[in-house]
C-alpha cells in the first residue's frame, strides 16, 4: 500500500474504534492484605453463637445453627484441620495472594490461583474456557471455579463445593451452592462481591462484598495442621444440641441490645423497612459498648477493650 | 374354601406384591435412555454412573473386578464402558449388598463372560447376601436367579484377596444397610466401595425387614471414617465411592455421619419422652436436612422403628 | 508528516468526547429505584450502634474521644440531626436511592433516608467555590480513559495504535466537606475528610441488578488509615418501599 493512505487508513481505524469500549484484561496478582472495615468481629475472633443476623437463610439454617456446638471442632478430630471454603475464605480470616498462570507458548491467560492465609486455602479460577464437571466428580472445600471477563471486571463462577460455613458459628453453606463473585481492582484497593445462591440453606441470595489492598510486604505463614485427640470421647460423638435446648442463642440479643427476633434472620431482616416491624430489644443495650468495641485487625481486635 | 388356604393366600399375595414392586421400580426406567459415565478414581479404580448403583470397576494385568452391576438390562452398557478400559477378562464381582440395583447385573454378567475353567469368574459377597436372595418369603427383589449367585460367601467380620496388584479387604458391616453389607477398601488404590451404606444425596435407606438398623449404618460410617485417611487438610487421600452419587472423600462421609448421628439422637430423644411415632415426626426432627436430603418420613420411621426394635 | 498523524490521531478521541455526554458515554445504567441490601455490619447500621462501639472502624484516638462523648440530644439541640446522612456515610444507611440523570452531565442521587440529594458532576470541571456542605462536591466519571498510543516500526512508518481498557464503574471524589459522622452514634469525619468512591454495576445469574459501592474515606484527623467499606444495593422495578423520612440523630 502507498505510505500516502497510511494516515488515512489508520485515522479511519481510531475514529472508527473510539466510540467502541475497548476492554484490557486486569491482573489481580499480587499480595493483598484483607481489609476487616466491615463486620470485623464477625470475621476476626468470630461471630457470636445464635447471631443470624441480616442473613437470608431458612428454617433448615436456623435449625442448623442452633444445634451447632463448636465443641464439635475439636471433639471430631476430622474438624480440626478444615480450611474455610472457597467462598468464606473471601468473607472471613481472607489474607490473600493472587497470581496468574500463562500458557508458555501462548502467552495467554490459562488461570487466577490465589492462597488465603488461613488454612492455606488455594482456589484456581479457569481462564481457558473449560467446563464445569459433571454433577457425580468429588466436591473440594475450593470448589472449581471459572472466570470470565465483563469490561475489567473479572466474573467467576463456583461450583462443587463441600459443605462449610456461611457464617462460623454453625451456619452452613451446603454443596449445592452455585457461587458468583465478581472481581474489580480500583487503584491498589480489590473488591470483590459475592453472591451465594444456595436452594438447601438460603431463602434469597446472600450478597456481601470484601475488600484487600494492596501490600507488596506481606508474608505469609505456611498453613501445618495435623489433627490430634484432644477430648477424650467415644468413638463417634457428635457433639451438638438438641432442638431447643441451646441455651446460648439469645446472648448476642442480650449483649447488645438487639431484638431476638432479628438475630434469628432471615430475608426480611435484610431490608431497611425491618427497622420498622423489628421491635423492640427484650433486654436494653448497655449505655456503652462492652465488647469489641475497637477491632480493625487481628492485632487490635480485643472482647474487652483496652485502653 | 377351607381355613388352611385362606392363610395361604394372604402371605403368597404379599410376596408377590412385595416382588411386584421392586420389578415395578425396574420397570419404571427407560434403559434405552440411560447414559452411563466412567469417572477415573485413583490407581486402577474407575467409578461407572448409570441408572442403578454407582458400578466400581478396578482393572489392571489381571483382569477387571465390579463391585456391585446395577440392573440387567445395563451389563451391555457397562461392560462397553469397562472395555474402553481393559480388555481382560472380568474375573470378580463383589456385591456389597442385596438389593436388585446392586447385583442386578450378575445374571447377565455371568451368562456373557465367556467360561474359563481355569479361573472362572468369582462373585463374592457376605453370606447373607445370597441367604436374602435365595430366601423367597421376605424378599422385595425380583425372584432371585438361579445364575449370578454369589459364589464365595464370607461369614467372618473381614475377607481379603489380591487383584491387579492391590490387596482388596472386604468388610462386614452387620445389621446396618442391610444385614449383608460389605465395605470394599482397595488399600493400594486407596480407594473405599461403600454400597448403599454411604449416599450423600438421600437419607440412608434402612432395610429392616432385611436386618438393617440404624446403630449398624452409624457404625458402618465411623468405620468408614476410620479407614479413610485425607491427604491434607481433610481432602484427598481416600477416596469413596457411595452406593448412589458423587464421588467424595472422608470430609463428605464426616458430614453424612453427623446426620445420622443427630437425626438418631433427636428421635431417641423423643422416645425417651415417651413420644409416639407421628409426635415425633411431627417435631420434625429432620428440618435442617430435608432442604439437602429429601423428605425424611421414611427415615425417622425407620429409625424409630431401629431403636424400638426388641433385641 | 508523522508529526501531522500524530495530531491528528490523538486529537481524534477528544474531538469525538466532545459529541458524546456522560449520559450517552455511560458504559452501564445506574438509573432507576436501588434498594440496600443489608447482609454486613448490621448492628452498626439497621439500629443505632451502641455509644462508643467502634468496631470496624479504623480511628485514631482524637476521633475515639469524640466518639466517647456523642450525645444525641445535644445533636437535636442544636438542629444536626443530619450528620450522620453525609456523604462519607449516607450510602451506609438503610434505605432506598433514586438514580436519575439531572442532565446529560449531572448524576444526581435521592435518598429516602435523609431525603438527602447527592450530585456528581462529569466532564472534570474545578468545583465552584462553595461553602462545605454535607455532602460536600463530588466530581464524577467513568473510570479508565480511553487512550491511543501511536508508533513507528523500524522503518520508520506509523503502526496500528494500542488502545487500552475502558473501566465501566463510576468513579466519584468528594471534597468540600462539613464534619459529619461515619456512623450514627458519633464516630467523626473532619472537614479534611475526603471520599473516592467506585460504583460496580453487575447482573447476577437470577437476572436481578446490583451495584456496589466501595467507599473509600480519607480523613488524616480522625483515620489511622482510610475506611473502605463496600455496599451493596439491588435494583427495584418501581418506588415501592420508597419512605422519605427526615434525619434522626438516634
Amino acid at each position: 500500500m502507498s505510505s500516502r493512505w497510511i494516515p488515512c487508513v489508520l485515522a479511519c481505524a481510531v475514529l472508527l474504534t473510539a466510540g467502541m469500549p475497548a476492554y484490557a484484561q486486569v491482573d489481580f496478582s499480587g499480595q493483598w492484605e484483607s481489609l476487616y472495615h466491615e463486620d470485623g468481629p464477625e470475621r476476626l475472633p468470630g461471630p457470636e453463637l445464635g447471631d443470624y443476623l441480616g442473613l437470608p437463610i431458612n428454617d433448615a439454617a436456623r435449625l442448623r445453627g442452633d444445634s451447632y456446638d463448636a465443641d464439635r471442632i475439636s471433639v471430631v478430630q476430622e474438624y480440626q484441620c478444615r480450611p474455610h471454603g472457597g467462598d468464606y475464605s473471601m468473607h472471613g480470616l481472607s489474607t490473600l495472594r493472587v497470581w496468574r498462570e500463562m500458557d508458555p507458548a501462548t502467552q495467554k491467560l490459562i488461570a487466577f490461583r490465589t492462597h488465603t492465609q488461613f488454612m492455606g486455602m488455594e482456589r484456581t479460577v479457569w481462564m481457558d474456557g473449560r467446563p464445569h464437571p459433571p454433577e457425580y466428580a468429588a466436591h473440594t472445600w475450593s470448589g472449581f471455579s471459572t472466570g470470565r471477563w465483563e469490561g475489567n471486571t473479572l466474573v467467576v463462577t463456583t461450583t462443587h463445593f463441600k459443605p462449610n460455613y456461611m457464617r462460623r458459628n454453625g451456619l452452613s453453606r451446603s454443596d449445592h451452592a452455585v457461587v458468583t463473585e465478581w472481581f474489580r481492582l480500583h487503584g491498589n484497593y480489590l473488591s470483590v462481591t459475592q453472591m451465594v445462591d444456595d436452594p438447601v440453606f438460603l431463602a434469597e441470595p446472600l450478597v456481601r462484598s470484601s475488600n484487600w489492598v494492596r501490600d507488596p510486604g506481606q508474608r505469609m505463614n505456611p498453613a501445618f495442621c495435623e489433627p490430634a485427640p484432644e477430648v477424650p470421647k467415644e468413638m463417634g460423638t457428635v457433639t451438638h444440641h438438641l432442638p431447643g435446648t441451646n441455651e446460648f442463642l439469645t446472648e448476642v440479643a442480650d449483649w447488645y441490645g438487639l431484638p431476638r427476633a432479628a438475630t434469628r434472620g432471615g430475608p426480611q431482616t435484610m431490608y431497611p423497612e425491618y427497622r420498622k416491624t423489628m421491635g423492640k430489644p427484650e433486654k436494653a443495650p448497655p449505655l456503652t459498648c462492652e465488647r469489641f468495641c475497637v477491632c480493625t485487625s487481628l492485632g487490635d481486635c480485643q472482647l474487652r477493650d483496652r485502653r | 374354601m377351607s381355613i388352611s388356604r385362606k392363610w395361604l393366600i394372604v402371605p403368597l399375595a404379599c410376596v408377590v406384591g412385595l416382588a411386584s414392586s421392586a420389578l415395578a421400580q425396574q420397570n419404571q426406567i427407560d434403559f434405552a435412555r440411560v447414559e452411563m459415565h466412567v469417572l477415573p478414581v485413583q490407581g486402577n479404580v474407575h467409578m461407572l454412573v448409570g441408572a442403578g448403583g454407582n458400578v466400581t470397576v478396578q482393572v489392571g494385568k489381571q483382569g477387571v473386578l465390579l463391585v456391585d452391576t446395577e440392573y440387567g438390562p445395563l451389563v451391555p452398557k457397562i461392560m462397553a464402558e469397562v472395555r474402553k478400559l481393559s480388555s481382560g477378562p472380568l474375573r470378580y464381582i463383589i456385591n456389597t449388598h442385596v438389593h436388585g440395583d446392586h447385583v442386578g447385573g450378575n445374571e447377565e454378567l455371568v451368562k456373557t463372560t465367556p467360561v474359563d475353567n481355569t479361573q472362572p469368574l468369582n462373585i463374592i459377597a457376605h453370606e447373607n447376601v445370597l441367604n436374602r436372595l435365595t430366601t423367597p418369603v421376605t424378599t422385595r427383589v425380583t425372584p432371585p436367579p438361579q445364575v449370578g449367585l454369589p459364589t464365595t460367601e464370607y461369614f467372618l467380620p473381614e475377607k481379603d484377596l489380591f487383584f491387579n496388584g492391590e490387596a482388596i479387604v472386604l468388610y462386614h458391616a452387620p445389621n446396618a444397610h442391610t444385614d449383608g453389607d460389605s465395605i470394599v477398601f482397595f488399600r493400594r488404590s486407596d480407594v473405599i466401595s461403600t454400597g448403599d451404606l454411604f449416599t450423600p444425596e438421600r437419607y440412608p435407606g434402612i432395610d429392616l425387614a432385611r436386618g438393617g438398623n440404624v446403630a449398624g449404618i452409624i457404625s458402618a460410617l465411623n468405620r468408614i471414617i476410620q479407614i479413610a485417611i485425607p491427604e491434607d487438610k481433610q481432602e484427598g487421600g481416600t477416596y469413596i465411592i457411595p452406593g448412589h452419587g458423587r464421588l467424595c472423600e472422608e470430609a463428605d462421609v464426616v458430614e453424612y455421619r453427623d446426620m445420622v448421628t443427630i437425626v438418631r439422637d433427636r428421635v431417641q430423644d423423643g422416645i425417651r419422652k415417651g413420644r409416639t411415632l407421628e409426635q415425633i415426626k411431627a417435631s420434625k426432627p429432620t428440618l435442617d436436612y430435608d432442604t439437602r436430603y429429601g423428605p425424611g418420613d421414611t427415615f425417622i420411621e425407620n429409625v424409630y422403628k431401629s431403636l424400638t426394635a426388641k433385641r | 508528516m508523522i508529526r501531522m498523524l500524530i495530531a491528528v490521531l490523538v486529537a481524534a478521541p477528544a474531538l469525538l468526547a466532545q459529541t458524546r455526554t456522560s449520559k450517552s458515554a455511560a458504559p452501564v445504567d445506574l438509573t432507576g429505584y436501588w434498594v440496600s441490601i443489608v447482609t454486613e455490619d448490621w448492628r452498626w447500621r439497621m439500629v443505632t450502634p451502641i455509644k462508643g462501639d467502634f468496631a470496624s472502624i479504623p480511628i485514631n484516638a482524637d476521633a475515639r474521644k469524640i466518639g466517647d462523648a456523642w450525645d444525641p440530644a445535644k445533636d437535636e439541640a442544636a438542629g444536626q440531626q443530619c450528620k450522620a446522612y453525609g456523604a462519607p456515610s449516607i450510602m451506609r444507611i438503610p434505605g432506598r436511592l433514586h438514580i436519575t440523570w439531572q442532565d446529560d452531565n449531572t448524576l444526581k442521587i435521592d435518598t429516602d433516608q435523609g431525603q438527602q440529594t447527592r450530585l456528581f458532576h462529569f466532564g472534570g470541571a474545578r468545583p465552584p467555590k462553595a461553602e462545605p456542605s454535607l455532602q460536600g462536591h463530588s466530581s464524577a466519571r467513568w473510570e479508565g480513559e480511553l487512550t491511543t498510543l501511536v508508533t513507528q516500526n523500524l522503518g520508520g512508518q506509523a503502526q496500528a495504535s494500542q488502545v487500552t481498557g475502558q473501566g465501566r464503574a463510576l468513579e466519584v471524589v468528594t471534597s468540600n466537606l462539613r464534619p459529619g459522622y461515619l456512623r450514627k452514634n458519633g464516630v467523626p469525619f473532619s472537614a479534611n475528610a475526603s471520599l473516592n468512591e467506585y460504583y460496580d454495576y453487575q447482573k447476577a445469574p437470577n437476572g436481578t441488578e446490583w451495584f456496589t459501592v466501595t467507599t473509600v474515606v480519607t480523613d488524616p484527623t480522625y483515620l489511622r488509615v482510610p475506611w473502605v467499606t463496600s455496599t451493596d444495593f439491588r435494583k427495584q422495578a418501581g418506588a415501592a418501599g420508597w419512605d422519605p423520612t427526615p434525619c434522626s440523630a438516634r
